[in-house]
């Protein structure tokens, strides 16, 4: 159980955050927010209770929001462009997520573990989804009709006639040079702090595939030195 | 007597001449017309203040010239918006690209048949990653310092990528092709424009990556969205490519959250289209193909998507997307298809019908994307160009209601495919040309 000091840290983290006065300015408890949300549907959520949290200041009620509510949140949107006071609860709930990373929280661990498949693709390849990823075996929920033309991935994807697409592990070739570029920004935005702080493991896995992708990047720049 | 629009009988008409109502519901309209609204007037024009840093050195605007041979378009408030038609950088979709080829495919296609020359009019290359966009909604991890910086590595790239053929700094101009990228793109340089710190930090990182221009960093004028070039170019498709009457079709839209309920200002409203009510594009597009587009109560509701959710709490995806979409475009609209804008909507909506099964929720409806729709209407292949064989929903019934066979097409796309084997491929461009770095 965190102390009130700690949960006062957490929510002075979220206050500070240059687009907190971006994203809430008021509340009426009109709750068109609430009304209009896809998540208020079939969650105990309410994007209006996360503004009013945060609007009085209910440090404690924030820290337990933080636990699991902020991630029912679909950041579709649509509270923020019907809010009369000109507030995004969506983004509100973007701020605490990242918040949520920063300390750790061992809820943020159990909601993102299913999603680590998709940040290693992300962090490696600059995709984040790829063929290989969305065969008919891996959803079956999605029904037997899936694919209406019988053949092999690597066979249907060379008939896109785009030469971009024609790939099977990424949505779209990226050139290793650009790769190589997306490990700075990672670097020097403390992405990847972030996914070790998350997950350790992941953040090994793709530790070891920055620095072989680095290293064949430089061996094809050698390459093209000496060609010269 | 039953009332009128839900009123009782002792409503009575007031028999005013056109001239007189008009007058008499002058000033509800003013109220009710979103693009009216004084929202509008407290509201900052970010590129206003965008103008204003370039006059100050503090940044490069990527303008968009006569030689984009713009159109004009009114936006929520009636505000301004430059959208280019020549010379455009496909930035592409994770979403699109990996699961619906079709979308970019039928697009490029459409351009094609619009007499654009790849490497001149438009260029798809490898030089571009994700936007990130789908992995912060749905994770949080990342932040602003991060999604700014690959906005401005993309849109860097997008400005120098016409050197290799010979062309001048900015002569392509990024055409996003997913919503949630260009809602992203349109919130991040607003960050851009108001925080100088943040302008400070990203800085180093694209002087780290070489890339800056003159010391600067370098902002698109526009945010433009596919489906914003497809609205601006719709009257000429019609017009000049469409091969097949679509008249008897029903079709529904569905408006991407993330088109028009971020940076909402932005997004494209037309007053010939839904009374200039609601964001016109996609459904403008159907109109000019002159196919009926039905409306339905659901029609401002999200997809289900949820970044999130798709991919690890998929329940509330599938029964969000079934209850309040498919179920309503099928009950209410009785649509023969339901048209999309963006990648997750069409994913979201395209995949999840069949395990409505379940609970006994049989409902079905074909899902592509406008310029799917469009590029059919336009005589496109429904597989080599459309792709249509990477969607879950029955597309095959809007396809035949088209009078085309989707038997025969299916049939002579399986003999293509063995071409492909042998490595007899057919490209919408020169492949060489991709090959950016």
């Amino acid at each position: 159980m965190a102390t009130y000091a700690e949960m006062q840290e957490v929510f002075e983290d979220i206050r500070s955050d240059f687009r907190y006065d971006h994203e809430l300015n008021g509340c009426l408890n009109c709750g068109i927010c609430t009304a209009t949300c896809p998540s208020a549907h079939f969650y105990d959520y309410s994007p209006r209770e996360i503004v009013q949290l945060l609007w009085t200041e209910n440090v404690e009620q924030v820290y337990d929001a933080m636990q699991e509510k902020i991630w029912a949140c679909a950041q579709c949107m649509t509270c923020a462009a019907r809010c009369p006071f000109k507030n995004s609860p969506g983004g509100l709930v973007a701020i605490m997520r990242e918040v949520a990373i920063k300390h750790g929280f061992q809820s943020a661990k159990d909601v993102l573990r299913p999603f680590g498949r998709v940040m290693l693709k992300l962090i490696t390849t600059g995709n984040q989804l790829s063929p290989d990823m969305i065969q008919p075996d891996h959803f079956p929920d999605w029904g037997p009709n899936i694919q209406k033309v019988e053949g092999d991935l690597k066979t249907l994807r060379k008939a896109i006639p785009m030469k971009t697409l024609q790939t099977t592990d990424t949505a779209w070739e990226v050139a290793l040079k650009t790769s190589v570029e997306m490990y700075t920004i990672w670097e020097m935005t403390g992405v990847l702090k972030q996914l070790e702080t998350m997950d350790e493991n992941l953040f090994d896995v793709i530790e070891d595939f920055i620095e072989e992708k680095r290293e064949e990047y430089d061996e094809m720049l050698e390459e093209q030195e000496e060609a010269k | 007597m039953s009332g009128i629009a839900g009123h009782g009988e002792f409503f009575q008409p007031t028999n005013l001449s056109a001239a007189e109502a008009e007058k008499a519901t002058e000033w509800v309209k003013k109220r009710v017309d979103r693009r009216e609204l004084d929202l509008g007037e407290r509201m900052d024009d970010v590129r206003e203040h965008m103008w204003q840093l370039e006059k100050e050195g503090e940044i490069i605007v990527h303008r968009i010239s006569d030689a984009h041979k713009p159109a004009m378009v009114k936006t929520l408030f009636g505000w301004d918006k430059k959208i280019p038609t020549l010379q455009l950088w496909h930035h592409k979709s994770c979403g699109q690209c990996g699961n619906i080829p079709g979308y970019p495919t039928s697009l490029l296609w459409t351009m094609n048949q619009l007499g654009m020359q790849p490497g001149r009019d438009y260029l798809d290359e490898t030089d571009q990653t994700s936007c990130t966009a789908w992995n912060y909604h749905g994770s949080g991890i990342g932040n602003v310092e991060s999604l700014a910086a690959v906005f401005l590595r993309n849109f860097h790239q997008a400005y120098v990528s016409g050197k290799r053929m010979g062309h001048q700094p900015g002569h392509f101009f990024p055409l996003v092709h997913c919503g949630t990228s260009f809602g992203n793109y349109k919130e991040v340089r607003k960050y851009l424009v108001e925080n100088a710190t943040l302008r400070e930090r990203v800085k180093k990182i694209l002087g780290k990556l070489g890339r800056l221009v003159d010391g600067k960093i370098v902002i698109p004028e526009e945010i433009v969205h596919y489906s914003e070039w497809v609205h601006v170019m719709r009257k000429r498709i019609a017009s000049e490519l469409q091969k097949i009457d679509v008249s008897h079709l029903r079709t529904t839209v569905h408006m991407a959250c993330h088109y028009s309920k971020m940076v909402h200002e932005d997004a494209i409203y037309d007053p010939e289209v839904l009374g200039g009510n609601r964001a016109a594009v996609g459904t403008s597009m159907a109109e000019a193909l002159g196919a009926q587009v039905i409306d339905y109560s659901t029609w401002y509701d999200c997809c289900g998507f949820g970044f999130r959710h798709i991919i690890s709490e998929r329940e509330f995806t599938r029964s969000f997307t079934i209850e309040r979409k498919i179920k309503v475009a099928q009950e209410e609209a009785k649509a023969d298809v339901m048209l999309g804008i963006d990648t997750g909507c069409v994913t979201t909506m395209d995949k999840n019908q069949w395990i409505g099964r379940a609970h006994e929720q049989q409902y079905t409806m074909p899902i592509m994307a406008d310029i799917q729709f469009a590029a059919l209407a336009c005589g496109a292949d429904p597989f080599k160009i459309v792709q249509l064989q990477w969607h879950a929903s029955p597309c095959e019934d809007v396809v035949e209601k088209m009078g085309l066979s989707w038997g025969e097409s299916k049939k002579k796309f399986e003999a293509y495919l063995e071409e492909v084997k042998a490595g007899k491929i057919e490209y919408l461009y020169n492949p060489e040309l991709a090959l950016s770095a």
